[in-house]
């Protein structure tokens, strides 16, 4: 009996050293993870109430933060993303040359502000399962981008072979702002730039769509494509790791096309054998989420598997010092800045034979805790912010200021110690340490 | 930030690069069929929020001045400047003015590529009146057409004979993004 095309099972991708398919993988249902899911309320009242009822007392968080705006106008990922779609050109560009056709899109990326843009050969278990999104605009993910059944009735094989190029396009994040992660500053390196990274997907949807093919959103996995087209390497903190930015980079919702293009391939950075020796993100998680331990495999995926709901936990109760907590991507050493050293820093750990890599790396994580700390505590001003106050203390934020304060200002702040809520020693005892 | 990124911009390798990109005329100059298909008008189109009811602690004018075109700079702005306005501007008192580099001009270049520049001048733009909003003071961006007149009393540049901003650092490849008007105390240039 002959199989229907695109029904026959495809081998599973590879996806680099770091991640192995070892057995079937189910496609994920979107509604089922995390965010999603406490739109719902069923991880409890108070992080139910946080994600939809708090309004944040950080102005600046209002307008780049999702979920915590007084007025969703006000925000633009909103704005950009619930805006309806455009319809797809009728006189399609032809595409002779694939592989220049992939350089183009790259460098329309690029143009438009992208710090990272790859393409990966779309494969069925990167798909979204196929539900649709709530209806109720209230509990709808803001960044959750499909609209409608784009499924038809078609299974996930069917799709990957109809719409065979995922385009992974995204930001970085500002590093010395992230250096005061559990901060708003951190905040707002990391929300500024995710707004920027939805600006420029949607209107590289857009123009995917103006060349007359199809552009769909909401339906890849984005940490499996861009494991697949070589972002990065998946970390022990469950984040990809980029060759040039670390785990300093957004995974927003890629883009699903039948747009002729050429595929990348995974790479290595060496952040397999990392993850094996440094556990920095384990050791420094305020929540004990990141595994001290081995790999695990999940849905037929072994990888390192982060606690996502004690992660998701804490974050309410942090709600007046930051939104997004960030302190595994800060402390990953592959989280620099992006200059010549640390380039070649990298080139040199992936251009070593795997056997002589533990050697290396042990070597590399000394450095890094000797010159950034096993902690970083970097102090940070920016605008009026100052990392230097404690955490529930009160400090006049404006750099060479005279003028004289009322009782509510305390002393200003000393020295280059940056602190971020919850406060270490108020976690180090819920930490467990390697010996 | 160039410097930052440990290399030295080559200044002719991105232009060598679009002149052998078969498709770089279509993305810089072909408008777009269906206007949905342009963040531009997704962005210019929506409507104002509303004004936060508390207004925040501020500093004196010049810090806030000086914050307000920081976080133009960390939202992209290349050139940004306050100038004051006359009174009877619906209440407003400042005009905040950002531009940003373009390397074609989006006034002729009317493709998603050329207009490129006016997308990253309404990010810009749409941030800062919003945070300014949620710092519960006013602030409206509007495309208006004195917008060259008041970047040159932003102290941004000179016009010349057509009526285009002349800048010191980009020349005429600049484009002046939506002006925003506001009420925030704020002090000039």
């Amino acid at each position: 009996m002959a199989v229907t095309p695109g029904t026959e099972t495809q081998p599973p991708p590879y996806l680099g050293r770091s991640v192995r398919i070892v057995g079937p993988v189910a496609n994920v249902d979107m509604n089922q993870t995390p965010h999603p899911r406490n739109s719902r309320g069923e991880l409890g009242k108070a992080l139910f109430n946080w994600y939809r009822n708090t309004i944040s007392r950080d102005p600046l968080t209002r307008v780049s933060a999702p979920n915590h705006f007084a007025d969703q106008r006000n925000f633009l990922a909103s704005v950009v993303n619930q805006a309806p779609k455009g319809k797809v050109n009728a006189r399609q560009v032809a595409v002779s040359d694939p592989a220049a056709m992939t350089r183009h899109i790259k460098a329309v990326a690029r143009h438009m502000g992208a710090d990272v843009v790859t393409v990966a050969r779309a494969h069925p278990s990167f798909l979204y399962a196929a539900t649709s999104p709530p209806k109720d605009s209230a509990a709808r993910d803001v960044y959750q981008n499909r609209s409608g059944d784009v499924y038809q009735g078609r299974t996930p094989e069917q799709m990957a072979q109809r719409y065979p190029y995922i385009i992974v396009a995204t930001t970085a994040w500002d590093y010395d702002k992230l250096q005061a992660h559990r901060h708003y500053i951190g905040d707002a390196a990391y929300h500024v730039s995710q707004m920027k990274a939805q600006v420029i997907l949607k209107a590289l949807e857009g123009y995917i769509k103006e060349l007359g093919y199809a552009a769909l959103r909401g339906m890849s996995n984005p940490q499996a494509a861009g494991l697949a087209s070589g972002v990065g390497e998946l970390g022990r903190n469950g984040l990809l790791i980029h060759r040039k930015f670390g785990a300093r980079i957004h995974m927003p919702d890629p883009i699903m096309t039948d747009l002729p293009l050429v595929a990348d391939q995974p790479v290595d950075n060496g952040v397999e054998d990392f993850c094996k020796v440094c556990r920095k993100c384990a050791i420094n998680c305020p929540t004990n989420s990141v595994p001290f331990g081995d790999k695990v495999v999940f849905n037929g995926v072994e990888k390192y598997k982060i606690n996502w709901l004690t992660c998701y936990k804490v974050r309410p109760y942090m709600d007046t010092h930051w939104g997004s907590c960030l302190t595994c991507a800060t402390v990953c050493p592959f989280t620099k800045p992006n200059v010549w050293w640390r380039s070649l820093t990298v080139w040199t750990l992936s251009a070593c034979p795997i056997p002589a890599r533990p050697v290396l790396v042990r070597a590399l994580k000394a450095i890094d805790d000797r010159f950034w700390g096993a902690t970083r505590q970097t102090r940070v001003r920016w605008l009026g912010y100052d990392s230097g106050i404690k955490p529930g203390e009160q400090a006049c934020t404006v750099a060479g200021c005279t003028a004289a304060h009322g009782t509510a200002h305390g002393a200003e702040p000393v020295g280059n110690v940056g602190y971020y809520a919850p406060l270490k020693e108020n976690t180090n005892r819920f930490v467990k340490r390697d010996p | 930030m160039a410097l930052r990124s440990g290399w030295l911009k080559v200044p002719w390798r991105r232009a060598e690069g679009q002149r052998h990109d078969p498709y770089w005329h279509f993305f810089v100059n072909t408008p777009p069929a269906d206007r949905a298909n342009s963040v531009v008008d997704v962005i210019r189109n929506a409507p104002e929020g509303n004004v936060f009811p508390t207004k925040a602690d501020l500093h004196t004018p010049e810090v806030t001045a000086s914050h307000v075109k920081e976080m133009a700079r960390y939202l992209g702005a290349d050139l940004v400047g306050i100038a004051k306005l006359d009174t009877d501007d619906a209440g407003h008192t400042f005009a905040i003015v950002s531009a940003v580099r373009a390397d074609d001009d989006p006034r002729e270049s009317q493709g998603i590529g050329g207009q490129v520049p006016v997308q990253n001048g309404l990010f810009i733009t749409f941030v800062l009146s919003a945070w300014i909003r949620e710092l519960g003071y006013r602030a409206s961006m509007a495309a208006s057409p004195d917008a060259e007149r008041l970047a040159v009393a932003a102290k941004l540049g000179t016009l010349d004979r057509t009526g285009k901003l002349v800048t010191a650092e980009y020349g005429t490849r600049v484009h002046v993004a939506d002006v925003i008007r506001t009420d925030l105390p704020l002090t000039a240039a």
